[in-house]
């Protein structure tokens, strides 16, 4: 159970490594303590640390603190050209949460990231059990293979699959083969959120691939080799032997991949802005459309509903994390 | 015995590799083919593949853009300081993290790391008023500078840190160096792995960004590559052929990068401790 595990051992070993040694210079210190004043030394120490850390710590206290803060001050407030911003305490939080919009954006988002996610991860399985196979070379040129779309933009992305899905465009002449279409595949409410998961998926499978591929490949050789003598066909090795054995990481990708996925809205921005009638009005979009929104009223509202999203959101990505670190730390 | 099935499971491990390098890179080759097209030919029925003929113009016509070539300037040049930048900020408090005891270290961390869990967009709007407030919209500087403190790539460094060896820092400490010398002459010399694989995360993220500074520029002198695409979409969304030749153009430089430094990708993922 080592594939989520690099850092833990190491990890373990340099504290303890460090910590030694650390005591024994201070012991050898104190011996000429009374020759050389200890504390100057002891404060330049923590003196550089601190240095090390400030651009970090004001950069993000700046820019991440600060609006953070400001941004769960303002939910509280009605702000008004007119008027005083007026306390109005949880007022917006029930208005958003009883706002029928927002639940549909959430909906979205949530068949949006079901559509996404499962297909990445499927794709991944396959791909990383293939790419497991091959020599050395042939790795090597699929791994950066499937990771070159993955740094593609999503504004360039977008554009390229509203080419894609215009009428005498790529999707038309492809279902034409079989007989099917023309759709207008941005255009209409039952096609426009898949053809928006389309380039999401194409963006996204490269980086999974590679991370189940450095699952697989920490699983032991001799798995897969008693398998084959007893005879097990890719399905059953992969059924009892690779799923298994990546559970960690499958489940890793599942969630992460579910909180990044539901907050997609550059690919709907760009390619379809929300609609046909908020087909792929996916809740950051909406969010953001309504930031965009000139009344004060819808500026609290949003900024609001992007607080309530980012805390179930901030506690799954939390967990997850947590699940992550306790796997590596109980690994061995 | 064996080499009777092993050829054929070569030929077809062949063919399934170009068939997934085909259908993987399909989108890109695509939207590259496409830009050779005039625009009569780029969407046109009977379907084609390839044009009739071959032409340079869009690629010629878009280049002769000087709005397109600022942006394409303007983006690289914020994308080097960004990457710089950030590598810059993120090493040193990753080293500090990992190989210093400082007085409130765990609250330091905290405020550090905590930051990996905001969504952009539960600060989007107000990160808006607060660099207004600091006098910084429609400069360069409001583009960079918000995102050079980046906690999941000091996470990343201060894991590949807490795994390197103590014991040449432990030499270095007695033979007298300071924590900045050692850090400056033994880790970031050795860094060149993660320091490629977030350097490149950061040159993306610049790169490819396309909602904040359509919130915080409108000087055209400083338009950033992505909103010049789609403002051009929004505008001129009908020259198809246009269009894809500036998009193949934008794309370029996060393709080469990958190219010149797939090596250190791959290994990214290890080094990441995610495999």
């Amino acid at each position: 159970m080592s594939m989520i595990d690099t850092s833990a051992q190491p990890t373990a070993k340099a504290t303890e490594v460090t910590d030694p040694s650390g005591t024994s210079r201070r012991r050898r210190r104190r011996r000429r303590a009374r020759v050389t004043e200890q504390a100057p030394q002891h404060l330049r120490a923590h003196l550089t640390a601190y240095l090390m850390i400030t651009p970090m710590v004001v950069l993000l206290g700046i820019f991440v603190v600060w609006p953070l803060v400001y941004a769960f001050y303002l939910s509280f407030f009605e702000m008004s050209f007119y008027k005083d911003a007026e306390f109005v305490g949880f007022d917006f939080y029930k208005y958003v949460l009883t706002d029928p919009e927002f639940y549909d954006s959430l909906l979205v988002g949530l068949k949006f990231a079901l559509m996404v996610v499962p297909t990445i991860l499927v794709l991944a399985l396959l791909l990383a059990s293939f790419l497991a196979t091959l020599s050395k070379r042939m790795a090597a040129f699929m791994k950066t293979t499937v990771y070159v779309p993955a740094v593609v933009s999503s504004v360039v992305a977008a554009i390229i699959f509203v080419f894609i899905y215009q009428d005498e465009g790529f999707a038309n002449w492809f279902i034409g083969l079989f007989g099917q279409g023309p759709l207008a595949w941005l255009n209409t409410a039952t096609t426009a959120l898949p053809a928006v998961a389309v380039p999401a998926i194409w963006l996204g499978f490269g980086v999974s691939t590679l991370i189940m591929l450095a699952g697989i490949l920490d699983i032991p050789e001799s798995y897969f080799e008693s398998a084959k003598l007893d005879g097990a066909n890719f399905w059953q090795r992969t059924r009892y032997i690779t799923i298994p054995s990546l559970r960690n990481v499958i489940l890793f990708l599942l969630v992460s991949g579910l909180t990044l996925t539901i907050q997609e809205f550059q690919l709907p921005l760009v390619m379809t802005n929300g609609g046909p009638v908020n087909a792929t009005n996916t809740p950051n979009l909406y969010i953001f459309n309504s930031f965009r929104d000139a009344t004060p009223y819808a500026t609290s509202y949003s900024l609001t509903a992007a607080l309530l999203l980012f805390i179930v959101i901030g506690t799954i990505s939390l967990i997850i994390f947590r699940v992550v670190s306790s796997e590596k730390s109980s690994d061995a | 015995m064996n080499r009777s099935w092993y050829a054929p499971r070569r030929l077809l491990s062949y063919l399934l590799v170009v068939g997934i390098a085909v259908t993987a890179l399909f989108p890109l080759a695509w939207m590259a083919i496409s830009g050779f097209k005039s625009q009569t030919e780029v969407l046109r029925t009977p379907f084609q593949f390839f044009p009739d003929v071959w032409q340079l113009d869009n690629y010629r016509l878009i280049l002769a853009d000087p709005a397109f070539v600022r942006a394409m300037v303007i983006t690289f040049a914020g994308a080097v300081i960004f990457t710089v930048a950030s590598l810059v900020v993120n090493s040193m408090a990753a080293y500090a993290f990992a190989r210093l005891e400082f007085a409130g270290k765990r609250l330091w961390w905290l405020v550090c790391i905590t930051p990996m869990f905001v969504p952009a967009m539960a600060i989007l709007l107000t990160s808006f008023v607060v660099v207004s407030k600091l006098g910084m919209l429609d400069t360069l500087a409001v583009l960079i500078i918000p995102g050079v403190a980046a906690s999941a790539q000091m996470f990343f460094l201060r894991q590949f840190y807490l795994n390197m060896p103590a014991a040449v820092e432990e030499a270095a400490l007695i033979d007298g160096a300071t924590r900045w010398q050692i850090f400056l002459q033994i880790f970031v010399p050795q860094s060149l792995g993660p320091f490629v694989v977030v350097g490149i995360a950061s040159f993306l993220g610049y790169w490819n960004s396309y909602v904040w500074p359509v919130l915080v520029v409108s000087n055209p002198d400083l338009t950033q590559i992505m909103q010049y695409l789609a403002t051009f979409r929004s505008a001129r969304g009908n020259e198809w052929g246009m269009l894809m030749a500036g998009s193949t153009l934008a794309a370029l430089p996060t393709i080469l990068l990958v190219l010149i430094f797939q090596r250190y990708i791959v290994n990214g993922v290890r080094l990441a401790g995610l495999k």
